[in-house]
């Protein structure tokens, strides 16, 4: 009985405990690239945590001390969705996440919940490796996605912290107009490459590909998510023979010894593009990232 | 509703190509709205769907606004806030994991020296056999609280028996970092008690779990936990439990069996490296405790403290390529009863060490020491199994894996225990680990 006492108690003085000021939005984002547009529209109203570097698979990250840390502390959580992040971000959300970043709640942000999806499948099942159903979440690599995700951003960020909604709205307008620009000029440029064929080591690049319209004729995984097998890079050797193959498309965090296995046998470039803030030296925003993209797929014309 | 539906027309006018900054008096007076907003967080809930659907419509419109001349995105794909897909489409997630192990031994007994053991401390059965199968529901109940049962089948002794592993309900929306968990759940002490046996790096348990612990320990109770808003992560937690699991035991009554207690602490060493430690208690008010098929019942006190530490390190922080893995745990155990109604005032103790590195995506090695040590028993339990005779069990274990998704894994494994006078036991065990349906996230 008395211990019943005691622990309801303790936990009476818990509830009562009082609610720190909100100084900042504390922004969660479970890429690097999610983290950068919260600066872009938050600014100096902001303080952000990026869960994952450039050189770390999303697919894979432990639900480390450091992430609950953060978790803890954060008022809106900024992630790709579509499952990318379901091996470690429910663990955080349940475990150190308050009732204002829960599913369904404004400081829940699930990037691919805003844009249109590709690869989505009706029938799933797992003989066809690490598929998501609910479609490819790696979203961000058609910067046109950038633009519905950053409204959705500054709109959650005026509902939490509305004393300061003129300046996420300025600055989703600046970013707006700036953006459709930029937008259009890369598409000018990348002309080119409509029609160009690739290969990747995953799908991570579907949107890339899609936008400027460039064909994806093999992945090096034989299933996404599986790592290269030798049968499967004999048969992606014949299905690149005699179609000039323009690149090899590989991300930071990807393993380049199957790719720079097939550059030797095919003489085809590989491409380490930065695929998120922080891949390359110079991608360190949003702009750079793609500014460093499409200079690096010149290459590829 | 009615804030909540200016609210959206605000964000539309503030948000929307069109500008629409009037004067300051109106500015103040949206200002004051959404200030009201601020403190109704439910409403934003309840709001939420209405808001998704309007910019869902919004979303076609500014994407084709964007590019219009964009010919690889379909027009009129909806852009939609209803994919909110989690494990899978089902509710609750279901999920079945299937384990198998084949095992052969080179002794016919394993008793530990110095220690009456349960039922799940014994080293298991030779030849083939399933063992656990664990089927698994879970799911939010709703936006406040959180479900998930497991049921395992399992043999023994060539019977199917059906245990309740686990059924508890926890809260999701408490603010402070805090949560409450109820139920039948494996209590947060030490590191792997709280781990499903089927995320374990080795076929088996060390030796501190299966003496100290019968395996892990479950029990029906309450916990209350609390992250603490510091920067270095830091978290305690307490719980009170009905006192019916191995090291508690045979507690029908009104009063609470068992206490645990837990601290944390853990972080991050520059990208490549995290750690956690942690101490517990788990304190155990035992009415009648059966062990060594039921030669031996322990009654009184069993206070046992658990100190843990983990460490990764992977290049990069990219633990799917490379990962090496150093876990170890030291137990001490006072026992202040009688056994057998002789009576007992004494302490044990036990610890072990293992490292496991994933040289490549889909292929681990690993090592592990483990030992115990039983204070010397009174002359009345001279003879017994809690008398070690002057030896220390301890065993050596060499285990690889290959996983070839996260969903599948194959385990070859070899062990040598020493676990009392004259035994000399060489162990191998061939193991399968799969899963199928829903599979959650595994914590730190």
């Amino acid at each position: 009985m008395r211990t019943w006492k005691i622990l309801m108690a303790g936990l009476g003085l818990l509830s009562a405990a009082p609610s720190p000021a909100l100084a900042k939005v504390h922004v969660f984002a479970c890429a690097p690239e999610w983290g950068a547009l919260a600066e872009e529209i938050g600014g100096v109203h902001v303080e952000v945590f990026v869960a994952t570097t450039a050189r770390q698979d999303v697919h894979h990250v432990r639900a480390k001390p450091s992430l609950l840390v953060a978790m803890r502390k954060a008022d809106l959580v900024v992630c790709s969705g579509a499952a990318l992040e379901s091996g470690w971000l429910p663990i955080l959300l349940k475990k150190a996440g308050g009732p204002d970043v829960q599913p369904a709640t404004a400081g829940y942000l699930m990037a691919s919940d805003f844009v249109p999806l590709i690869g989505a499948r009706k029938e799933a099942d797992r003989s066809l490796g690490h598929i998501h159903p609910e479609g490819n979440p790696h979203v961000h690599l058609n910067p046109n996605n950038l633009l519905p995700v950053a409204r959705v951003l500054a709109e959650r960020l005026l509902i939490l912290d509305p004393d300061n909604l003129e300046d996420y709205s300025g600055s989703f307008k600046r970013f707006e107009t700036g953006w459709m620009a930029l937008v259009a000029s890369w598409k000018e440029a990348a002309a080119g490459l409509e029609g160009a064929k690739v290969v990747v080591y995953h799908d991570a690049w579907a949107y890339l590909l899609d936008w400027l319209g460039i064909e994806k004729i093999a992945s090096l995984e034989p299933k996404p998510g599986l790592p290269p097998t030798a049968s499967h890079l004999e048969a992606v050797l014949q299905a690149v023979d005699g179609r000039d193959v323009r690149a090899i498309l590989v991300a930071p965090y990807e393993d380049g010894k199957a790719a720079d296995w097939l550059s030797g046998r095919t003489g085809i470039p590989v491409l380490r593009l930065p695929y998120t803030v922080g891949g390359s030296e110079d991608a360190n925003d949003i702009e750079s990232l793609f500014a460093e993209t499409m200079e690096m797929l010149k290459g590829v014309r | 509703m009615k804030n909540q539906s200016f609210l959206a027309a605000s964000a539309v006018v503030l948000l929307g190509a069109s500008p629409a900054f009037a004067n300051d008096a109106e500015i103040d007076a949206l200002r004051a709205e959404l200030a009201a907003m601020r403190v109704m967080y439910e409403s934003k809930i309840d709001g939420l769907e209405s808001r998704l659907a309007e910019m869902e419509a919004r979303q076609v419109e500014s994407a084709s606004r964007v590019e219009p001349a964009a010919g690889n995105t379909a027009p009129g794909v909806p852009a939609t806030g209803n994919r909110r897909v989690t494990d899978n489409s089902f509710n609750p997630a279901i999920g079945v994991m299937l384990q198998g192990k084949y095992k052969a031994f080179s002794e016919n007994e394993a008793d530990l020296a110095g220690f009456a053991v349960g039922h799940e401390g014994e080293r298991g059965e030779e030849g083939l056999s399933v063992e656990h199968t664990e089927l698994n529901f879970s799911a939010s109940v709703d936006d406040k609280f959180y479900g998930s049962t497991t049921i395992a089948l399992a043999e023994h002794h060539g019977e199917t028996e059906v245990e309740l592993e686990e059924a508890f309900i926890q809260t999701l929306a408490l603010p402070y970092g805090a949560s409450l968990k109820g139920g039948r759940f494996f209590a947060d002490i030490g590191y792997l008690n709280a781990h499903h046996a089927h995320s374990d790096d080795f076929a088996d348990r060390p030796l501190p779990y299966r003496a100290f612990l019968n395996g892990a320990y479950n029990d029906d109770g309450l916990q209350a936990s609390v992250i603490l808003p510091s920067d270095l992560y830091a978290e305690v937690g307490a719980g009170l439990f009905r006192g019916k699991d191995f090291p508690a035991g045979g507690n029908e009554g009104s009063d609470v069996g068992s206490w645990t207690a837990f601290a944390r602490t853990g972080g991050d060493i520059g990208d490549n490296t995290a750690w956690r430690a942690g101490a517990s208690a788990l304190l155990a008010d035992v009415q009648s405790r059966a062990a060594n098929e039921g030669n031996i019942t322990f009654r009184g006190d069993s206070d046992l403290y658990i100190a843990d530490v983990r460490l990764t390190f992977a290049p990069t922080g990219n633990a799917n390529r490379q990962e090496l893995i150093l876990q170890g745990e030291y137990f001490w155990r006072d026992e202040n009863g009688a056994y057998n109604d002789v009576a007992f005032d004494e302490s044990q103790r036990g610890w072990y060490a293992q490292t496991v590195y994933k040289f490549a995506p889909q292929w681990r090695v690993g090592a592990r020491y483990s030992e115990l040590h039983a204070d010397a028993v009174p002359a009345g339990l001279a003879g017994t199994a809690l008398d070690d005779g002057g030896h220390d069990p301890w065993a050596a274990t060499v285990m690889g894996d290959w996983t070839n998704s996260e969903f599948s894994r194959l385990r070859l494994q070899y062990s040598y225990e020493e676990l009392a006078n004259e035994l000399e036991d060489n162990q191998l065990t061939i193991q399968y680990i799969m899963s199928i349906g829903a599979h959650g996230a595994h914590p730190f």
